[in-house]
């Protein structure tokens, strides 16, 4: 997961201190307000603390479906002078990761997108197309998990 | 700074970013039909391959999770995670056995832990499952309960104690 060469990243979910380095500034939104609402689980490489990103999701048994709220990666991570790539993908991966434990063959995630960004999200991440949402549900859920998690 | 839609392109951060969106009840409302219709569609079009694949990633991150936690389940031995497999499969158990060139006795035993799983057991499921579960998973779950027995026997103690007639600190 890297612009050059690949580091093994870790995704666990945040804890309180966490919160107190997750600034809007640096994560794009106020992390703390979506504390309550979601669970919010932080990436970062192995045996290193900085944390490069932040996916907040909610699980709905009831549906077998998993869905991502929000997702950020830390600002020098965006655009094209990205310190690190695959970031975003490695969370999302990690979504996916969580529905098919819960949910095997049935399990689906999902978001719901800025209209703006639909066409890049199913384009980067195989997303398949239900109106007001995205999911990935069947094949496309494993061709991410293979693109994203070994 | 905090991302700049104005700095970045669209594609930009849709790689970096997923936005939280409030819809409103009724806007809810037909996203979830939305959704459900479009969910139907793609688990229709799911082949068995992909069925099964999902199946077993399932399985694979189920073992993943128990063997990296440090909570020991009686329950979760290597034989629980053997029975799962095979119950994916839908295989009966002497046709499994063949598949892995084992007797069908020695599979039973394995599965009620009535035998240590020797450690080729743990290659050929991992050749089984086109790697989809290494065998080091295999071999860990083996490892988990051998280390719990290690640290809770204390009937081995007991039997052990007579050869050991000096302790390190002498007490």
């Amino acid at each position: 997961m890297a612009t050059r060469r690949q580091r093994p990243v870790i995704v666990n979910i945040a804890e309180d201190e966490d919160f107190k380095v997750l600034s809007e500034k640096r994560y794009s939104f106020n992390w703390k307000s979506f504390k309550k609402t979601t669970t919010v689980y932080k990436l970062r490489i192995e045996k290193e603390n900085d944390i490069l990103g932040v996916m907040g999701i909610v699980d709905i048994p009831a549906e077998k479906r998993v869905e991502i709220k929000l997702l950020a990666t830390s600002i020098e991570n965006i655009g094209s002078n990205k310190v690190y790539d695959r970031v975003a993908g490695c969370l999302i991966a990690y979504a996916c990761r969580i529905a098919i434990t819960n949910y095997g063959m049935d399990a689906c995630i999902s978001l719901v997108p800025k209209t703006q960004l639909i066409k890049h999200y199913m384009q980067k991440y195989h997303m398949l197309n239900a109106g007001r949402q995205l999911f990935l549900e069947g094949h496309a859920l494993f061709l991410l998990m293979r693109e994203y998690i070994e | 700074m905090k991302a700049n839609t104005k700095k970045h392109t669209s594609g930009e951060l849709a790689e970096a970013l997923v936005y939280p969106v409030t819809l409103t009840p009724a806007q809810k409302k037909e996203a979830a039909s939305q959704l459900a219709a479009a969910r139907k569609k793609a688990q229709e079009k799911m082949n068995d391959k992909n069925k099964l694949a999902l199946q077993l990633l399932q399985l694979k991150f189920q073992v993943q999770d128990y063997i990296e936690s440090k909570k020991y389940d009686i329950e979760k031995h290597f034989g629980y995670f053997l029975k799962q497999y095979i119950e994916i499969l839908e295989l009966k158990r002497k046709a499994f056995a063949e598949d892995i060139s084992i007797d069908e006795t020695m599979l039973s035993q394995l599965i009620n832990m009535h035998r240590t799983p020797p450690d080729y057991i743990s290659i050929r499921l991992e050749l089984h499952s086109n790697n989809i579960i290494p065998a080091d998973y295999w071999f860990k779950l083996i490892e988990k309960q051998k280390e719990h027995k290690i640290k809770t026997d204390q009937t081995l103690r007991d039997k052990e104690k007579k050869f050991v007639h000096k302790t390190a600190i002498g007490l």
